[in-house]
């Protein structure tokens, strides 16, 4: 049984043609995927549905063998933009899961300092998130969808706002604490180099479907090197000719 | 030429004064009756006797309790009413129509009938004052409780808030500014609708007391009585300004 079960789905905005047709798609326990396709192809809308942020039309996703039927802190999700709330500080926008539920004990302040510190934003705690770079806003979302500790992290394009240098610091931040916490993870993406870079699968869609399923066998602990390996830039060229095929 | 801050103040105040020699001035060599145009050591001069007298105290604090009364009834209406309207399409649909009417009839036109309903005196000069503050905060509560970002709400779908606390926590945060930038318009108002108000409506209060010197000939104390209310609002001014700063601290640290 897969932890992530997505079957069949099918999902249409009302008076649209239909964004997501008939997907199917596994992720197991502590597995990376990343989902690569151009703008309008329904990867985020997929994603959503994962989320339970949408119901779909037909089939069914199913999380850790449940039914998934509406969204709950058991998901992790990070945005395009940071969504950070500029009235708190940065602390307190990382506690805002908890504090949602009950007022934060000290072990869950902690365990957010503690994340802040992976991060690097320890200094950071206690101002506003407009006195942060967009980068450390990123890093701040991201210790936000991880404090309730949640077993399948899915984001959408997170990164995308960012410079070449901030954004592969955060992809080796993330590739760590996920590997940290055996957390499954989906990750909607436009950039091809940090889709092979990321996952262990990449699923190419196109026109709301999956049309290529393809298999990353780099090494786990991925370092700034493999970047200009020529093993990495076969599988980017791979992944590139998927696309092009369906454009074609 | 670059100016501080100090400098642009004092430069304002500069010309303040010299406004008021150029007045002093023209007035005097123009010749003309203190009926037309006082000068301003004879406003000034006014102005004094009727504070040291004791005689526009009453006028003052008049004025005062029913633009803080008024504004205090018209605001929280306003915004209680907005969060309404924002939080149910219904309701908003219902009411606006009767909300827009009552606010394109000249409100001041309704004065009569609020003195046969309320009577002559302080209730219809707050009543008034209130039906004017109630728009413009109500309108910017509907308005910054609709603008919030989608994302953000999708977010905390996502984290299982509740509708109270997506209002408490999100949605009012995020309108604050909005609402205040309303509660800045209704205060500025406020003060029109009260001395306006008590233009027909009261034999007290600083709106009564033009409409007395313009019977009494006393165009000084009339100009006394315009430099108190240009006072007021002032003061009511800046105290809403630095609320506003004060709520807003957080939304506008320096990046």
């Amino acid at each position: 049984m897969s932890f992530l079960a997505i079957d069949n789905v099918s999902f249409t905005y009302p008076g649209w043609p239909s964004v997501v047709r008939g997907v199917d798609w596994a992720i197991e326990e502590g597995e990376f995927h990343c989902l690569v396709g151009r703008s309008g192809c329904g990867k985020t809308t997929l994603l959503k549905l994962a989320a339970g942020l949408l119901r779909p039309d037909t089939g069914s996703i199913r999380l850790q063998g449940r039914q998934l039927l509406a969204p709950g802190p058991q998901l992790g999700f990070v945005f395009q933009s940071p969504t950070l709330l500029e009235w708190h500080r940065v602390l307190d926008n990382v506690l805002l899961p908890v504090s949602l539920q009950h007022p934060p004990v000290a072990s869950e302040i902690e365990r957010a300092q503690r994340l802040l510190a992976l991060l690097g934003l320890s200094g950071h705690a206690r101002h506003y998130p407009r006195q942060l770079s967009g980068g450390q806003q990123s890093r701040v979302a991201l210790a936000r969808a991880l404090i309730l500790e949640p077993a399948l992290l899915l984001l959408d394009e997170p990164f995308a706002a960012l410079d070449a240098i901030t954004r592969s610091e955060l992809q080796d931040d993330l590739l760590q604490m996920c590997s940290l916490r055996r957390t499954t993870v989906m990750f909607v993406t436009h950039d091809i180099a940090e889709a092979v870079y990321l996952g262990d699968r990449v699923a190419v869609m196109e026109s709301g479907r999956i049309v290529q399923d393809v298999g990353i066998d780099l090494d786990r602990q991925r370092s700034g090197a493999i970047r200009y390996g020529a093993a990495f830039n076969r599988h980017c060229a791979q992944v590139r000719a998927a696309m092009d095929l369906v454009a074609a | 030429m670059t100016l501080t801050r100090l400098q642009l103040r004092l430069a304002s105040f500069a010309l303040l004064l010299v406004l008021l020699a150029a007045w002093e001035l023209a007035a005097r060599a123009a010749g003309m009756s203190a009926l037309v145009l006082p000068t301003p050591t004879a406003v000034a001069r006014s102005l004094w006797r009727g504070l040291a007298s004791g005689y526009l105290w009453p006028h003052i604090a008049a004025t005062a309790l029913e633009l803080l009364l008024g504004l205090a009834i018209g605001c929280v209406i306003g915004f209680a009413s907005g969060v309404l309207m924002a939080e149910s399409n219904v309701l908003q649909r219902l009411l606006k129509p009767y909300v827009v009417v009552s606010q394109v009839i000249p409100k001041l036109a309704l004065m009569p009938l609020f003195i046969v309903w309320f009577g002559f005196g302080m209730t219809s000069t707050v009543v008034i004052t209130a039906l004017i503050c109630f728009f413009p905060l109500m309108e910017n509560t509907v308005t910054g409780l609709q603008q919030v970002d989608p994302q953000r709400l999708e977010l905390f779908r996502m984290l299982g808030a509740t509708r109270r606390q997506t209002l408490l926590r999100l949605k009012l945060p995020s309108g604050l500014p909005g609402i205040l930038a309303g509660l800045r318009v209704a205060v500025v108002l406020a003060l029109v609708g009260a001395v306006v108000g008590e233009f027909i409506g009261a034999s007290k209060g600083l709106g009564a007391l033009i409409i007395a010197s313009q019977g009494m000939m006393d165009t000084p104390l009339m100009f006394a009585v315009l430099a108190l209310i240009a006072v007021l609002g002032l003061l009511l001014y800046e105290a809403t300004l630095m609320l506003e700063r004060w709520l807003l601290a957080p939304y506008s640290q320096p990046a």
